[in-house]
């Protein structure tokens, strides 16, 4: 590396957060052979451990005819380790029960079980996780939180619903202790006037976390009792994000409001937390363009392929999001395919400095919540994007069922923002025009929308369900 | 540079200090006192969590 470029890396180094983490920035400056070299290193062990321990895996490693001992490069590992998916792990759990051969571990040390959300209707993962694994699960909260600003002593908001059996609902209290923060963990427990109520007494509040869509609905509230964030809360560093994709506009503008800059991770259940993040990068560039999180790829293997083919996807294009825990010990998922489609960017072309690869921020979607619409892919994200990105909007809820006369139809039920709804009726018809060509562009399929009050829709704490497929009741006799 | 190097022997100091803590975790873990047991037990996970967490990053360090 030339003297200028190793210069540069090192000058960009410096930026918050890496000064304040001598580690982080030792990874922040790493080059990618090192990187790589730590991902093998942490291969090898998972593997070998899990070939002692796991009937699973070991059945893998043998149809894939990999030895861990041997295991030569991470090329090695994408060759011979066969993919894992949500069928294989439902199997496995139900030939043996609770947690499949795949634990690992000895039941007695599972201290903390997750399950996921089984929103997929396929079933439920069940993970067993260690005592060391809920350590990790919090660091890997408290990562890219640390990365965004937030730091010891600071006062948080914790808005998604806490406890329960989800990673979601354990990590981040787990994360905002690591990180030494004082946390109110107000999600699933307090009505969002109510939340709001408690943010006013408190005054000082440094960090909220909140899923897109409710982040949304907090600062659709905020606005609605007259009060603008920015000046209500002076002392708001970051507002960071998970779960959700959303539109450029709709970024821009909750940046606006809030006066402070909007940080976005990617996480799930398979990542044991968060994989990646913006950093301090935020999730609009200053050129006003999408950014990137960053993938925190010394904890967890990343592998972004084509759904079809199962070969790499290249910098720029969109793929399917395969995971492997380099660290956790506790049902680690290993060549998962998480069903999660992200746009793939290499290290090269960050422009980050940094040798860790990214993904693009505010355009996760999945390839299971696929809607086929008269012959159209159409993914509830793209129309997430193409609605919300009117202002005048506060939410909506969408639904594709069969005429009377056996026809596929969309219907778009769409409520205003307060200030909106006061608008007349031409302005709501130009508005509404609008909308249908930007959705009509976005998914190449026209719906219909209709009208009504915001309180005929559904507020969501979490991870918003927009959209409900009902053709199959409309073949019902 | 200076400061990259000084942040690696830091590294290394810290997972060595840790290294040690667990083993002494382990040692405690032995109890027969069941109360106590399950409290060793968390605290040998978090000293495993953040033995991992400091693992050095270069290959040299690794294997020093």
């Amino acid at each position: 590396m030339s003297a200028h470029a190793q210069n540069r890396i090192e000058g960009q180094a410096e930026d918050v957060p890496f000064v304040d983490s001598a580690r982080l920035r030792r990874l922040a400056v790493a080059s990618r052979a090192d990187l790589e070299a730590l991902q093998l290193h942490k291969l090898r062990r998972q593997l070998a451990r899990l070939h002692a321990s796991s009937g699973y895996y070991r059945r893998r490693m043998e149809t894939g005819g990999l030895d861990p001992d041997a295991l030569a490069s991470l090329a090695d590992f994408r060759a011979g380790f066969p993919l894992s998916s949500k069928s294989d792990f439902l199997t496995d759990q139900t030939e043996h029960p609770p947690f499949g051969e795949r634990l690992g571990i000895a039941r007695e040390e599972v201290a903390l079980v997750n399950m996921t959300g089984g929103t997929s209707g396929q079933g439920q993962e069940i993970y067993g996780r260690s005592q060391r694994d809920v350590h990790m699960q919090g660091y890997l909260h408290a990562l890219p939180w640390f990365l965004a600003g937030l730091r010891p002593g600071d006062i948080a908001m914790n808005c998604v619903p806490a406890g329960g059996l989800t990673t979601g609902g354990w990590g981040p209290g787990e994360g905002l202790r690591i990180a030494g923060a004082t946390a109110f963990h107000v999600g699933g427990t307090l009505s969002t006037d109510a939340k709001i109520d408690l943010m006013l007494r408190i005054g000082e509040v440094n960090f909220i976390y909140a899923s897109t869509n409710y982040l949304h609905t907090l600062t659709e509230a905020l606005c609605r009792r007259g009060l603008e964030p920015k000046r209500t809360f002076p002392t708001l560093r970051t507002l960071f994000i998970a779960a959700e994709g959303y539109p450029l506009e709709w970024a821009e503008r909750i940046e606006t409001l809030w006066g402070c800059r909007l940080q976005e991770g990617y996480g799930s259940t398979q990542c044991a937390g968060f994989g990646g993040s913006t950093c301090a990068d935020g999730a609009i560039t200053s050129r006003g363009e999408r950014g990137l999180m960053h993938l925190f790829e010394w904890e967890t293997l990343f592998e972004i392929i084509d759904p079809t083919t199962l070969e790499p996807v290249k910098s720029g294009e969109t793929g399917e999001l395969v995971v492997t825990n380099l660290s956790i010990e506790g049902s680690p998922v290993i060549r998962f395919r998480t069903g999660d489609s992200a746009r793939f960017i290499s290290h090269r072309d960050t422009g980050s400095g940094r040798s860790w690869n990214a993904i693009e921020c505010g355009t996760i979607g999945r390839f299971d919540d696929m809607l086929k619409i008269r012959g159209n892919n159409v993914w509830p994200s793209a129309i997430d994007a193409a609605v919300f990105s009117f202002g005048e909007i506060g939410e909506y809820a969408g639904r594709v069922y069969t005429s009377a006369g056996g026809k596929t139809e969309i219907e778009v039920r769409i409520a205003f923002t307060e200030q909106a709804a006061q608008m007349d009726e031409a302005a709501r018809e130009r508005l509404f025009e609008a909308i249908r060509r930007t959705i009509k562009e976005r998914t190449n399929v026209w719906m219909t929308l209709v009208a009504c009050a915001r309180n005929e829709l559904p507020e969501f704490s979490y991870k918003a369900r927009r959209w409900k497929d009902e053709r199959q009741q409309g073949y019902r006799l | 540079m200076r400061r990259t190097q000084d942040a690696a022997d830091a590294d290394v100091r810290d997972h060595l200090i840790l290294s040690r803590m667990l083993a002494d975790a382990e040692s405690l873990c032995g109890t027969r006192d069941e109360l106590l047991a399950g409290q060793y037990r968390f605290l040998r996970g978090r000293i495993a969590a953040l033995l991992e967490l400091t693992m050095p990053i270069g290959a040299d360090e690794r294997s020093a």
